[in-house]
């Protein structure tokens, strides 16, 4: 009987548990922070210690089942209690239990201490992209799916990382404590990069903190985790973790875009300038609602092809794409968006698929309305 | 008053023998259970927060 005990447990274990464990693709990733790899290794730990419970139990059971089967004549004892036996089964789960939350909250407390960050980063759930601030450095973008729209139609094959592409990611060093203050500025959405065991819901009006100390270079892929709408498949997170020195060389030149961008506010731009800054705003940040041709999927996403009340009132069209439109999925790009990308775009679908206004509207005045 | 501490903690632990818990319905008073399942109780969550506290420096 023995060795039927015995042959059932392993086979059980090799059946349920290695595969399961080992399988790539299926178990959690180890990850490339110190925390991450030791969340790995609790998920193992307690992953073992549920497969010998889970072994020893049903081996019991099914020896019992098998061994004291009616056909041999096996009859059923009835007694009350065993108070010795209650005990046990009390106290050896207490035990486990306990053993199993001291590294938790080891682990746990890491996790949530968030402080002596070296760098700071506002991430900013919107329907339907992320935001990135870099605070204290003016760096600021918004990072947008990159999957081109005719793969989520079929019109042409997937790529490699279809969905978890985007067009700007937010890049980080490594050997850095990065400090994240995460919020919402429209629904809950949740901030979900497994490589970096950070996942963490981004509530309008609350700012949750989380951190990372990247340990490898890499390209780290995530999605939204909290159903937050029509495109909630659609607002991937990909992490670029680069080594200190081309972090430092990144920003620098980012910081420099931005002052670049700040003066191009004052001067004058030409309508083919704007055009083509505005086709690629239009682009990343309009068309998943009103449509690359502009067309819209009414009613809920009005066409801007051909929008009479667009064409004729500028006023209400800048007034539309800086405060947004209350009720509706219309969201305020006053904060997404600076004085050149709203000037740009504006100009752009007020001159695109037949909207042939020829008006330019010039960052400077767009700058003059938001400081209102 | 021993015994009703001990029958307490049994309680606590959730594992209690037949004889001694006919005894407690035939002889204990349900004030003193009460009393003491209230202190000992506090007593519990005392015990709790100095371990969370401990564990938390």
């Amino acid at each position: 009987m023995r060795t039927l005990l015995v042959w059932m447990a392993g086979s059980l274990g090799l059946a349920l548990g290695v595969p399961l464990a080992m399988a790539n693709g299926w178990n959690m990733p180890v990850g490339v922070t110190d925390v991450s790899r030791e969340i790995h290794s609790l998920h193992m730990t307690i992953f073992w210690i549920c497969v010998i419970i889970g072994v020893v139990v049903f081996g019991v059971m099914f020896y019992s089942l098998f061994r004291f089967r009616r056909s041999k004549g096996a009859k059923s004892a009835h007694f009350h209690e065993n108070t010795t036996v209650e005990v046990i089964w009390t106290a050896v789960p207490l035990l486990i239990l306990v053993g199993m939350a001291v590294p938790a909250t080891a682990t746990l407390k890491k996790m949530y201490d968030a402080s002596d960050a070296e760098l700071d980063v506002m991430i900013i759930g919107q329907q339907w992209r992320w935001r990135y601030e870099y605070l204290g450095e003016d760096v600021a973008f918004t990072s947008n799916l990159g999957t081109p729209r005719d793969q989520i139609r079929g019109a042409e094959a997937r790529g490699e990382h279809y969905l978890l592409e985007v067009d700007e990611p937010l890049v980080l060093p490594i050997n850095r404590k990065v400090r994240f203050l995460m919020t919402s500025d429209d629904v809950i959405h949740s901030w979900w990069v497994p490589e970096l065991a950070v996942k963490q819901d981004t509530i309008p009006g609350f700012v949750n903190e989380n951190w990372v100390r990247i340990n490898e270079p890499g390209i780290y892929r995530g999605q939204c985790a909290e159903l937050c709408g029509m495109d909630h498949g659609f607002m991937p997170v990909v992490v670029h973790a680069m080594e200190e020195e081309d972090f430092d060389a990144w920003l620098a030149e980012r910081k420099e875009a931005a002052e670049q961008e700040a003066m191009g506010v004052d001067r004058e731009w030409e309508l083919a300038e704007l055009m083509e800054r505005g086709e690629g705003v239009y682009g990343s940040i309009c068309a998943s609602c009103h449509q690359a041709e502009g067309q819209g999927s009414p009613p809920a996403f009005p066409a801007l092809a051909g929008n009479q009340r667009l064409i004729d009132d500028l006023e209400w069209h800048l007034d539309t794409v800086i405060n947004g439109v209350s009720g509706t999925a219309m969201p305020a790009f006053r904060s997404t968006l600076n004085p050149v990308e709203i000037a740009a775009v504006v100009t752009w679908t007020r001159n695109a698929w037949g909207n042939d206004t020829g008006e330019a509207v010039q960052p400077a005045d767009v700058a003059e309305r938001l400081a209102q | 008053m021993w015994s009703v501490v001990k029958s307490v903690l049994a309680a606590f632990f959730g594992v209690q023998r037949e004889e001694r818990r006919r005894e407690d319905f035939e002889k204990g008073r349900p004030g003193a259970f009460i009393l003491v399942g209230i202190v000992m109780a506090l007593l519990l969550v005392g015990v709790v927060a100095l371990v969370a506290i401990q564990a938390a420096r």
